[in-house]
Parts: C-alpha cells; sequence; structure tokens
C-alpha cells in the first residue's frame, strides 16, 4: 500500500518553505544596492531548478514508499537511493502513534509512528497517510498484536473512558505548568542589570526603581501564562481510554497526538508534581514502557495524564500497577546537613563569581544580592530532604525526590534491570549512599530512573540486594515461557 | 563488603528444587576476583596522555595570561603523580564476581559503585580490545541490559582468556535463568 497522495504537495511545501527562508536570506545578504539582481534571470532560475529538484525529489520517494500489513509482520519498503526492507513483527511494536500538526489536519493527513522496544528513537514511521486511514492502521495492528498474545479472553474488548480532562482541569493544567526555572534566572539577572539600567536613565532613576520591579512582575507573569498557555493546547481535550490491554490517548489543539501504551510492556509508573501543582492538590502520570516514554516525538514532559487531583491519578495508577500504599523512609537526617552545606556553598560560589567580575569589570554593583538568599538554605534543605524517600514492599519498590518537581516512581520488581549503590567522597564521609534502580523504561539520560538518594550506607547496601533477590523471586513466581511478557493476573 | 553467602542456598532452593541445575550453576559462579595489574598500565598510558596535552595546551597559554611557565610544568607534574595514584587505587578497588543469579561489580575510586546485573536481564555479551588493550594483552568484557544505562556494566583488564570464560559462563547462566525474554 502506499502513502497518501496528498503527502507530495505537503512534502513540498515543508521543504520549500525552508528553502525559501534559505534564498530569503541569501538574497537580503547579497547584492542589496542593485535592486535589479534581485529578479536576474539567474537568481530565478536557481530557486526554479530548487523548487523542481524538490518536487521530482519528493515525487520520487513517494513511488519507493509501500507498506503492507501481513500475517505476522508489519513490511515497510523504503529509500531511494539505498532501499530498505523492514518486517516488524506485531508482537514487538509496543507503541503505535499518530501525530497530526495544523497543516496536515487541513489537509486531512497524518503521520503513523511505531515504537519497538529496541533504540530510544522511533522504529518506523509512516509520513504521510490519510487521517482515517491512520486510526484502521492503529486499530489492526492493536487487534493483530491482541490476536497473538496468548491471553485471548480480550477478543471483544470494548473501549472504556479512564480518564477525560475537564474544564477545570485545563485551567489547572495551565496555572500550574509554569516554567518556574525563570525566577532563578531573573534573581541572578536582576543583580547585573538593573543598575547599569539606573546609571544609563541618569535622573530618571527614581522612575527605574519605581518602575523595575513592575516591569519584572510583567515578565514573570507573562512567561507564566505563556508556557502555561502552550501546554493547554499541547494537551487540549486529553482523553485516556482502555481497550482489552492496551491504554489509548489523545490530546491537542492544533497539533493532534494520539497513541496506544500496551499495558503488559509497561516498565515503570511516575507521578509528577511541581510544587504549585502540590499546593493545589493535584498531580500527573505517566506511564513509562520499554523503549521511549510515550509521545516523547514531542520531547517535553511526557504525561499519560497530563493532571488530575491527586487521589485519581493515584487511583489510575494503581489500574496499571496495584501498588499498596505508600509510606516513604526518608534519608538520615545527616544528610540533610549535607544539603544545607551544599546550598551555602553555591550561594557563596555564586556571590564569590559576581564579585570577581564586578572586580574586573566595575559593573556590578549588587554582587552581594545572592548572599540574602543564605537565610533561605536551611528552609532549602529541610524541603529538599523531606521530599526525598523510598518504600520497598512485596511487590513494589518506590522511590521519591524532588521539591520544586517531586518524581515518584514506582517500579514492580519484574521490571528491574540492573541495581547500583553508590558512594561519592562526600556521601563515604557521612556513611550515605546512593541507590539507582535502573529500568527499560524512560529516557537514557538519568531521567525517570528510580533512585533512592542520600540514604544510610549499610542500608544501602542491603537495599541493592533486596532488590537483587526480590526481582528473582518475582520472576520465578510468575514464569511463563512465552516470549510476551507476563500477564498480571498471575503476578502476587 | 556486604555478601551475605545464606542469600545462595536459599537462592538455589527456590528454583526447581533439581540438583542437577543447582550444580550447574554453582559450576558457572566464581568467588571475587580482581582485574589484570597490566590494566594500571593502559589507564596510566592515558592519564599521562590526558596530563601531557593540558601541559602543552598551558604552556602556549602561559605567556599570553602572565604565568611562569615553570608553573605550568611543576603543576603538570602534580597531575600526573595524583592521576597515577588514582590508577593504583582505581585497580585496587575493582572486583567481579559471577553470583549465581547476577553480575556483581565493585568500582570506582572518587564514586564507589556496586552493581547487580541479573544475568535473566543480560541481553548480549561483548568483548573489545582497544589498541592500548591489544599491546597488553587484555581485553573489556561488556554486558548489556534493557536498562537505559545498557553498557555501563564492564569489566576492563582481562586478559582474553578470562574474557571469553567469563562470556562463556554469563551466557550459561543468562540462558538458565528464568524469566522469559529480558524485557
Amino acid at each position: 500500500m502506499r502513502l497518501d497522495g496528498r503527502t507530495i504537495p505537503y512534502r513540498v511545501l515543508a521543504n520549500g518553505v525552508r528553502l525559501g527562508g534559505v534564498v530569503v536570506f541569501g538574497v537580503a545578504t547579497a547584492g542589496s544596492s542593485e535592486t535589479g539582481t534581485i529578479l536576474s534571470p539567474t537568481l530565478v532560475g536557481v530557486v526554479a531548478l530548487g523548487v523542481l529538484s524538490i518536487v521530482g525529489w519528493e515525487l520520487t520517494r513517494f513511488r519507493r514508499f509501500g507498506y503492507d500489513l501481513t500475517e505476522e509482520t508489519v513490511d515497510i519498503r523504503s529509500g531511494v537511493f539505498s532501499r530498505r526492507n523492514r518486517e516488524i513483527p506485531y508482537e514487538r511494536i509496543q507503541n503505535v502513534d499518530i501525530a497530526q500538526n495544523a497543516v496536515q489536519r487541513i489537509l486531512g493527513i497524518s503521520e503513523v509512528r511505531l515504537e519497538t522496544a529496541g533504540g530510544g528513537s522511533t522504529e518506523a514511521r509512516l509520513r504521510y497517510v490519510d487521517a482515517a486511514e491512520a486510526d484502521r492502521l492503529q486499530e489492526v495492528i492493536s487487534r493483530r498484536k491482541r490476536g497473538t498474545t496468548t491471553d485471548k479472553s480480550t477478543g471483544e474488548a470494548e473501549e472504556t473512558l479512564l480518564f477525560e480532562l475537564s474544564a477545570r482541569e485545563h485551567l489547572v493544567l495551565g496555572v500550574v505548568s509554569a516554567d518556574l526555572r525563570l525566577l532563578g534566572l531573573l534573581s541572578i539577572g536582576l543583580p547585573a542589570v538593573a543598575p547599569r539600567l539606573a546609571q544609563g536613565f541618569g535622573s530618571g532613576f527614581d522612575l527605574v526603581s519605581l518602575f523595575g520591579p513592575a516591569i519584572a512582575l510583567i515578565a514573570i507573569v507573562g512567561f507564566w501564562g505563556l508556557s502555561g498557555a502552550l501546554q493547554v493546547l499541547r494537551y487540549y481535550g486529553f482523553r485516556l481510554t482502555r481497550l482489552g490491554d492496551e491504554l489509548r490517548y489523545e490530546r491537542g489543539l492544533f497539533q493532534r497526538f494520539g497513541g496506544t501504551v500496551p499495558l503488559s510492556k509497561v516498565q515503570t509508573v511516575m507521578l509528577r508534581e511541581n510544587v504549585l501543582a502540590r499546593r493545589l492538590g493535584y498531580a500527573s502520570l505517566s506511564i513509562q514502557t520499554a523503549g521511549y516514554a510515550p509521545g516523547s516525538g514531542d520531547s517535553n514532559v511526557e504525561s499519560a495524564v497530563p493532571i488530575a487531583e491527586r487521589d485519581r491519578a493515584l487511583a489510575l495508577a494503581r489500574d496499571v500497577e496495584p501498588f499498596g500504599d505508600l509510606s516513604f523512609t526518608r534519608p538520615p537526617t545527616r544528610a540533610r546537613t549535607r544539603y544545607a552545606v551544599r546550598y551555602a556553598l553555591a550561594v557563596l560560589g555564586l556571590t564569590g563569581v559576581l564579585w570577581l567580575g564586578s572586580a574586573v569589570t566595575g559593573l556590578l554593583a549588587l554582587w552581594y544580592v545572592p548572599l540574602a538568599a543564605l537565610p533561605a538554605v536551611p528552609i532549602a534543605a529541610h524541603l529538599a530532604w523531606t521530599h526525598r524517600g523510598y518504600y520497598a514492599d512485596e511487590d513494589y519498590v518506590v522511590t521519591r525526590n524532588g521539591f520544586w518537581r517531586r518524581e515518584t516512581i514506582v517500579v514492580p520488581y519484574e521490571r528491574v534491570q540492573t541495581v547500583a549503590s553508590s558512594q561519592t567522597v562526600f556521601q563515604r564521609r557521612r556513611d550515605l549512599g546512593t541507590v539507582t534502580i535502573d529500568t527499560a523504561g524512560g529516557g537514557g539520560l538519568g531521567n525517570g530512573n528510580a533512585v533512592a538518594v542520600d540514604i544510610d550506607a549499610s542500608v544501602a547496601d542491603q537495599l541493592r540486594e533486596t532488590v537483587a533477590k526480590r526481582l528473582q523471586s518475582a520472576l520465578a513466581a510468575s514464569s511463563h515461557p512465552s516470549p510476551a511478557s507476563p500477564s498480571k493476573t498471575t503476578r502476587k | 563488603m556486604v555478601e551475605p553467602s545464606e542469600e545462595r542456598t536459599s537462592e538455589s532452593d527456590d528454583r526447581d528444587g533439581l540438583s542437577e541445575s543447582v550444580e550447574s550453576v554453582d559450576a558457572h559462579t566464581t568467588d571475587r576476583r580482581t582485574l589484570s595489574p597490566r590494566v594500571q598500565i593502559a589507564w596510566a598510558v592515558r592519564v599521562l596522555a590526558s596530563v601531557s596535552i593540558l601541559a602543552v595546551i598551558g604552556r602556549f597559554v602561559a605567556p599570553r595570561v602572565g604565568v611562569d611557565p615553570q608553573l605550568i610544568a611543576g603543576g603538570a607534574l602534580a597531575l600526573a603523580v595524583l592521576g597515577l595514584v588514582w590508577v593504583h587505587l582505581r585497580f585496587r578497588v575493582w572486583e567481579f564476581q559471577v553470583r549465581d543469579d547476577a553480575l556483581y561489580l565493585e568500582r570506582g575510586v572518587v564514586t564507589t559503585v556496586r552493581t547487580v546485573a541479573p544475568h535473566v536481564r543480560i541481553q548480549h555479551v561483548d568483548t573489545s580490545r582497544g589498541p592500548i588493550e591489544r599491546v597488553l594483552g587484555l581485553s573489556t568484557l561488556v554486558v548489556y541490559t534493557a536498562g537505559s544505562r545498557g553498557a555501563d556494566v564492564s569489566i576492563p583488564g582481562l586478559t582474553p582468556a578470562e574474557a571469553s570464560d567469563l562470556q562463556g559462563r554469563v551466557k550459561e547462566l543468562a540462558i538458565e535463568a528464568e524469566g522469559g525474554d529480558a524485557l
């Protein structure tokens, strides 16, 4: 089967825009003195040649692309110069995502992305098929996957709605999604910039000192509103449904995204609460499968549920992984001292850097302003310590970290890959250690890994061995010879 | 160093209970082992190479910044000595063991890390040899799991015989490990 015909004009347009940008830039920077050269025959010829070659290239690429849904696999043939034949077995397909940006919505086409467990990026993309065809593909692949697992009872399952973002939750999402790092930036930028502005204004200094804070406030609120609005647009109309052994979601106002999350491939479940959400009693839920986190074509904060009341989010999490009540063990109090020292050093270091800067350039008159943060250091240390913890019971190990953005990660023992305990020089001095529980889900750069930080050193060693041991017994308890992952019902 | 040996027997009991599988598992496990001392040479070469590059850069930059070139030489020497001390400490700390259910590694000077890599999670095992290692007659064993730190589990400083022996043991234990696919 072929891609949809509207692909060609869309791709030509997309490439043309890029090329057009280059041409405009070139024209603008080149012969600006002689207006006659803008419409010179050679330039027009070059542009026309470029457009023709783009059209030709896209036509060829379109003709060379084909896909098929066979009994066992999805076959994809592609490539102009180097041909590529790919066969992906249905049971190895983890997620099927559908993406549609604004222009594609107008044209009625969408992109289908297939994910397998190998590699961190999308395994196969169909760019672009008719929107209805994309839904059909998702449906068929879903059905064929269900057919190939040993659990046949989900033959005629219905789609049940698990969660839908209400109007109020849209609002909360917008409010809560402010990028709080901006506050940090402003606290550094202000001491550097304000005095210079004041000097520049000279006699109007009083005005600046009056309007300065107001401008800063407007800037903060502006950025807040902007990042909140973007998040609302991204998750507009979010719906989460369950069909048999699969979760499906769809979201977005201008750009639509939809995807499937196979429950049997779930690695970990993460609850995210930033400081604002916590105050309001809301949280967001993220489900990680092997290969990547759902919807990561967007490379931003990914969620299975972008925002919901905390109890609701917990209940949904328990639908996926039935963990019990969580009671966290905090790190020993000497860890708190460690954080206090660390933050104090950071503040002093920043002050030192600013002082050096002012000594060298003579501009930063207010280099001592960061010192005002020193009284806040013990509070910050306590907060960081309070929100840390771990919990391990018979079936799950759970870690929790972070004040500004608290992440609670639930790891079923049978999803543990490797477990490691580590001690830096400073931790050794205080007899502390950190346990990292590696899983197959989430982004590779340490994002989404369950870590129990700064716990007692001997407890860390014990925890490491316990997790490894429980992994073995969890696997033994639910041992299935089938290649698909063990089904949930047999796990204790 | 925490090594509860009682864990081994309870683990054996958890298995099928057939004495044959217990014996074959025991046949593949090892006790705690260290790396070949020659690996210190490989590490020292890398450290000295980095220090000398830094020294060369320092030599060029120093006159412009107004720093005495002899200071640079002294600093480079101090760094080199520190580096060699670090290399030796690193060798002293490195230990590994093939346990009956996992590969256990202990390493690190500034940050000590103790890793448990269960056999059932091992996707594949590679041996690799860089140019310096080839000259010294050493190789590295790289164990891949499905975790996001896939190739974090690697054991350097093994003789080729040791490396393929370990590769064989880990492979046998991975096959014998219960649990289906490594996800």
